[in-house]
């Protein structure tokens, strides 16, 4: 008699990499449904339109790599990638930017690096950068939110929008900072704002802002950061990263705001507008890109965390997240070569 | 602060990171006392120790009783090994291993006959009047290693160097499906405590902890109940609940979660004064020093959903699987997975007619859904679960990239040598990837570097060591040059080159009346040759030395032309020239084969390159003395050649070196200018006319003829070697004795005052010359 030889052990849990994945997207779930609430089908429409793009390209990648393609696209990353992807870039954006920003994230910054595990940046960040670089307009021009907004788009209205054109009233009320269509982010208002001589309170006194904190943002926010806890009771996640991301972020924009109050957002304007929670839980957290220690991880949100804040305050960009990301992971294999645990038995004073 | 020893009593425990909580099922086995299968037919008792450390107690084809020592041995490491049952041993042949290798492995086969009768058991009431050694001697002759699945031998971990503060008695059993430390915990509480306390008397420790993992409330009941009603000193003793997790069980992770502290990587336990022994292991102990019972079976727990009758069975040991499969399992074709150990960290077995052996805790007969479930490899998405379970806390995936990449030296710097193989990290990634497995692969890389290093490093030694030696050789060789030439330039300095040209001119004279017989010297010398042949006794070895001789000849011969010098050189060139013919001559006569074609030919190109050498470097009138010089301390060494032996081979080595030598002169010849040339040819002549009379002889030596011939032209080309040297040493002589002093001024008595025997004594030189490069060579390559 001769058996198979395999190697112990002979029991593994039944976590696999896909169940993740899915699970990581079913939590981003709430917040997309309160983004959609806010700023109307736009964002649901740039998910159907990037998950679709990001599963053809990634098998066209693969038929081209020579690699198994069912078995690497059941894995859901693709699909996760590419769902970060469409809800941070504007709703109503023109399709063929979702389209060429899913094709850099998956075809270039994920799988000319070697696949899934393999690649140095966040793919949905890295193509979020390249998209704002490419096409700022587009990507600036975000939606009013429907509760501020003077024309809530509809669902029709929004395919409309997104396959066809912009209209060009974006454009102009994009200029005069009234209400219309889209608008500008309220952190982009706020620097608009600040820049043109206005003080803090007064570029909060903006529509857009409601007792000093962005509409509908707010919410949002609160939705991811709800998702974010799911994955951490879930144990999708730890919680280094992104403790390290909103405690580094905290505490920077307290004492800017105690410092000068007159021309720094508050520390809760900072968390919860723009994409913070949705980065700080679910796009700083991407295992592949981030650090590989527990310190490691405490070490690179926090980087994230005061990479956002530098941005953000001296800037120019006010979507500091996908750049800090990009910056942080940089800094991974430098983190993890710095910060090794201590292995059993190697303590230092014996 | 407390001490370790409050904190122990006061019940603290430690966490110890990392860990898994993998599913217990545990009662599927633990529920029936401990049973017996019927005995099977034969018995496979694996003996690696034979022959390297112990040697057969019992021939083959001998009666054996159960618990007869079928082995013995004297070394520490030295494991007994006993006769399970009593029957016949019928063979020691090579079995199929208990190992996830299934490697053949020398086995001792007993045919039972069914008695199952016992030898005479050594037994004791009481072990307290037992001495320590006496104790450690009766758990050796019992053959008990660590049966926690290490199977280290328990007399050398009994007999620390350091002292033992902590012993603890490890009763955790972390690994799901396997009950058997549970049963016997459960059954044998009472022997388990004797083998405490016979521990106990052996290392004198502080303090006993028994630690049990929670799981295992009835064991822990069994212990406790009779701890009440034992001898043993309670009061030490402290049996401790360890909440259940994976790999509590583990030496390390065990030691950490009951005293906080951390076996120092690559130490063990006994450095922090602390001694950790399976409850088996002691249970064994009891046995062996109450009972005098060796360890001839153990607990194996029988498990899985393919099991009839999962449960706990005394199985001896040397048990054929095959049998025990026969019994316990659903029988299914095809074959399936049998399990050794647990599925943590068992192997899967190879071969099922592989034996239980000492360290077997379990079979475990899954079926086809209950594990082992192929999962495909996926890339590592660097999650980081493995690193949150890790006990070793190390950093799975970071090793996995490295062990993946073979960078196997990057791997161990993240301190895979740590490992411990628990599964932990293979058991939650998701990505299915086989950590351990990688791990395994990358540790025995690193185990095959190290010993391919220390290799390197030790071949570097050796030749570091012979590199400096040969330096202060050649250092000594040139002092004794330079001493030799010194002495004798002051013995020359009267000379007159004149009174050279003078002696030339006569030796000349003589060459011309004398007939040419050249190949009537070459055998004459060979004749003398084969008598030194016969007496010799030296092969291969010497071909080989000589080879190398050959090889230092050539230098030597080149250090000794560089240095030659104006007029004298063309005489010595001369010289040599005449005596090139001899080998040209001699080729019909000796029997030519391939390879020393082979070889002359290889050695010709290496005598061109010397000749050419030669002739660039020329120096002061002096230094023909010093060559003068070389040619007389060649001659000691010819004392000593006797004493090496030269033979066919030798003669064909030197045949070789005579081509090369031949060709050598040749190249010199070619660069003769000088009119002191014709005087060589005198000497030639001279040289030929000594020769004839072994002419006559050669006939007689007929026989050894190829040899002869072979050794003659070796040693003619020796000559002419020497003869390099000699003509200055003939000069030397000659102006000597125009000067009125017959003494040779260095050069030995050998090469003396007649021109006759002057020409003997060129030969003898040369003969002599070439007998000390091979006594040289033949001595490097003994060192």
């Amino acid at each position: 008699m001769a058996f198979k030889i395999a190697s112990s052990p002979h029991l593994t849990q039944h976590n696999q990499t896909h169940t993740v994945m899915q699970r990581v997207l079913l939590c981003a779930l709430p917040g997309v449904a309160v983004q959609c609430y806010f700023f109307g089908f736009g964002s649901l429409i740039q998910i159907i339109l990037a998950i679709s793009v990001a599963l053809l390209c990634e098998a066209a990648v693969l038929f081209l790599r020579k690699r198994a393609i069912k078995s690497t696209l059941n894995d859901n990353s693709a699909m996760l990638t590419a769902l970060l992807l469409a809800i941070s870039i504007p709703p109503l954006a023109p399709w063929w930017v979702i389209v060429i920003g899913t094709c850099f994230a998956i075809g270039i910054v994920k799988h000319l690096y070697g696949g899934l595990g393999q690649n140095i940046f966040n793919p949905a960040m890295a193509a979020y950068v390249m998209l704002l670089i490419a096409f700022p307009v587009q990507m600036t021009t975000w939606v009013a939110p429907n509760s501020i907004a003077l024309h809530p788009v509809g669902l029709l209205q929004s395919i409309q929008y997104i396959f066809t054109h912009m209209p060009q009233a974006s454009i102009d009320s994009y200029q005069l900072g009234v209400d219309g269509i889209s608008m500008a982010t309220p952190l982009d208002t706020v620097k608009t704002s600040l820049s043109s001589g206005l003080t803090m309170q007064e570029s909060l006194q903006n529509r857009i802002f409601a007792d000093g904190l962005p509409v509908g943002w707010l919410w949002i926010n609160l939705a991811y950061l709800v998702g974010g806890l799911a994955m951490l009771k879930l144990k999708l996640i730890r919680w280094q990263i992104s403790v390290g991301v909103l405690c580094s972020l905290f505490i920077l924009s307290s004492i800017g705001f105690i410092l000068n109050p007159d021309s720094h957002l508050g520390p809760l304007v900072h968390l919860f507008s723009g994409a913070t929670m949705l980065s700080a839980f679910f796009i700083a957290t991407d295992p592949v890109t981030a650090a590989t220690s527990l310190k490691g991880r405490l070490l690179f949100g926090a980087l994230i965390g005061i990479l956002v804040y530098v941005i953000r305050t001296f800037g120019g960009y006010p979507d500091a997240f996908a750049f800090a990301v990009l910056l942080a992971n940089l800094c991974a294999p430098f983190i993890d070569y710095y910060v090794k645990p201590r292995a059993y038995g190697h303590r230092i004073s014996h | 602060m407390l001490s370790l020893l409050e904190q122990i009593d006061s019940g603290t425990l430690w966490q110890s990171p990392g860990g898994i909580h993998p599913p217990q099922i545990k009662s599927l086995s633990n529920t029936r006392p401990i049973a017996r299968l019927p005995l099977a037919q034969e018995y496979v008792i694996p003996v690696p120790q034979l022959g390297e450390q112990a040697i057969l107690a019992v021939n083959i084809g001998d009666l054996v009783k159960k618990g007869t020592p079928l082995t013995q041995g004297q070394s520490a490491t030295y494991l007994a090994v006993h006769s399970p049952t009593s029957g016949i041993l019928v063979a020691v042949e090579e079995r199929a291993s208990n190992h996830a290798s299934g490697l053949p492995v020398l086995s001792c086969i007993i045919q039972a006959d069914g008695l199952d009768t016992w030898s005479l058991l050594d037994s004791h009431q009481d072990f307290q009047p037992l001495s320590n050694a006496e104790m450690l001697t009766r758990i050796q002759a019992a053959g008990i290693a660590g049966l926690g699945g290490a199977a280290f031998p328990t007399h050398i971990k009994l007999n620390p160097v350091s002292d033992i503060e902590l012993l603890i008695i490890n009763g955790i059993e972390c690994e799901p499906y396997i009950t058997s430390d549970d049963r016997l915990m459960r059954e044998y509480s009472h022997d388990i405590l004797t083998g405490v306390s016979i521990i106990q008397q052996l290392i004198g420790p502080k303090r006993i902890i028994f630690a049990v993992e929670d799981n295992k409330p009835d064991a822990i009941k069994a212990i406790k109940k009779a701890l009440k009603r034992h001898p043993i000193n309670s009061a030490q003793i402290r049996v401790t609940a360890v909440p259940t997790k994976y790999p509590s069980g583990g030496e390390k992770q065990l030691i950490q979660m009951l005293t906080g502290q951390e076996v120092p990587s690559g130490a063990i336990p006994a450095q922090l004064g602390m001694l950790v022994q399976n409850v088996g292991t002691v249970f064994a102990i009891k046995e062996a020093v109450l009972d005098g019972k060796p360890l001839i079976e153990r607990v194996v727990t029988i498990t899985g959903e393919r099991a009839t009758t999962p449960g706990n069975y005394w199985l001896p040991i040397g048990t054929p699987i095959e049998h025990v499969l026969s019994l316990s399992q659903t029988p299914k074709k095809p074959p399936q997975h049998i399990i050794i150990g647990g599925p943590m960290m068992g192997y899967i077995l190879p071969q099922a007619s592989a034996p239980i052996i000492k360290g077997t805790n379990c079979l475990l007969l899954p079926s086809d859904n209950e594990m082992l479930v192929e999962q495909q490899e996926k890339p590592c998405i660097r999650c980081g679960e493995c690193a949150q379970v890790c006990p070793a806390l190390l950093l799975p995936q970071q090793l996995f990239w490295h062990a993946q990449a073979k960078e196997y030296d990057k791997a161990a710097s993240y301190n895979l040598q740590d490992c411990i193989e628990c599964g932990c990290c293979s058991y939650v990634c998701p990505s299915d990837i086989p950590l351990v497995e990688y791990y395994r692969v990358a540790k025995s890389a690193l185990r095959e570097q190290s010993k391919d290093k220390q290799e390197a490093d030790l071949a570097k030694q050796r030749f570091d060591a012979r590199t400096q030696r040969l330096e202060e050789e050649k250092t000594a060789r040139e002092a004794k040059q330079q001493q030799a030439a010194s002495r004798r330039k002051a013995n020359v300095t009267n000379k007159d080159n004149d009174v050279i040209a003078a002696a030339m001119a006569r030796i000349k004279a003589k060459k011309d009346s004398s007939p040419s017989t050249q190949e009537i010297t070459a055998e004459n010398t060979a004749i003398a040759h084969t008598e030194l042949a016969q007496k010799t006794d030296k092969k291969a070895q010497i071909a080989a030395a000589l080879a190398r001789a050959k090889a230092k000849k050539a230098q030597m011969a080149t250090a000794l032309n560089t240095d030659i010098t104006s007029p004298e050189k063309a005489q010595l060139n001369a010289n040599e020239g005449a005596i090139t013919h001899i080998p040209v001559t001699d080729s019909p006569i000796v029997d030519k084969k391939a390879k020393i074609a082979a070889a002359v030919a290889r050695a010709k190109a290496k005598k061109a390159q010397m000749a050419t050498a030669q002739n660039t470097d020329i120096t002061s009138p002096e230094k023909t003395q010093l060559n003068a010089s070389e040619g007389s301390i060649a001659h000691i060494p010819v004392i000593d050649s006797p004493i090496v032996d030269k033979k066919a081979k030798i003669a064909a080595a030197v045949a070789k070196a005579k081509a090369k030598k031949s060709q050598m002169a040749t190249a010199l010849n070619t660069d003769i200018t000088s009119p002191e040339k014709p005087q060589l040819n005198a000497s030639e002549g001279s040289q030929r006319s000594i020769t004839q009379t072994p002419v006559i002889d050669s006939p007689i030596v007929d026989k050894k003829a190829k040899v002869a011939a072979a050794v003659a032209r070796a040693k003619a080309k020796k000559a002419q070697t020497t003869a390099a040297m000699q003509p200055q040493d003939r000069v030397t002589t000659e102006n000597q004795t125009e000067s009125s002093s017959e003494q040779t001024p260095v050069t030995d008595s050998l090469s003396i005052e007649r021109p006759v025997l002057d020409k003997k004594a060129k030969i003898a030189a040369a003969v002599a010359k070439a007998k000390a490069k091979k006594a040289q060579a033949q001595q490097e390559n003994k060192d």
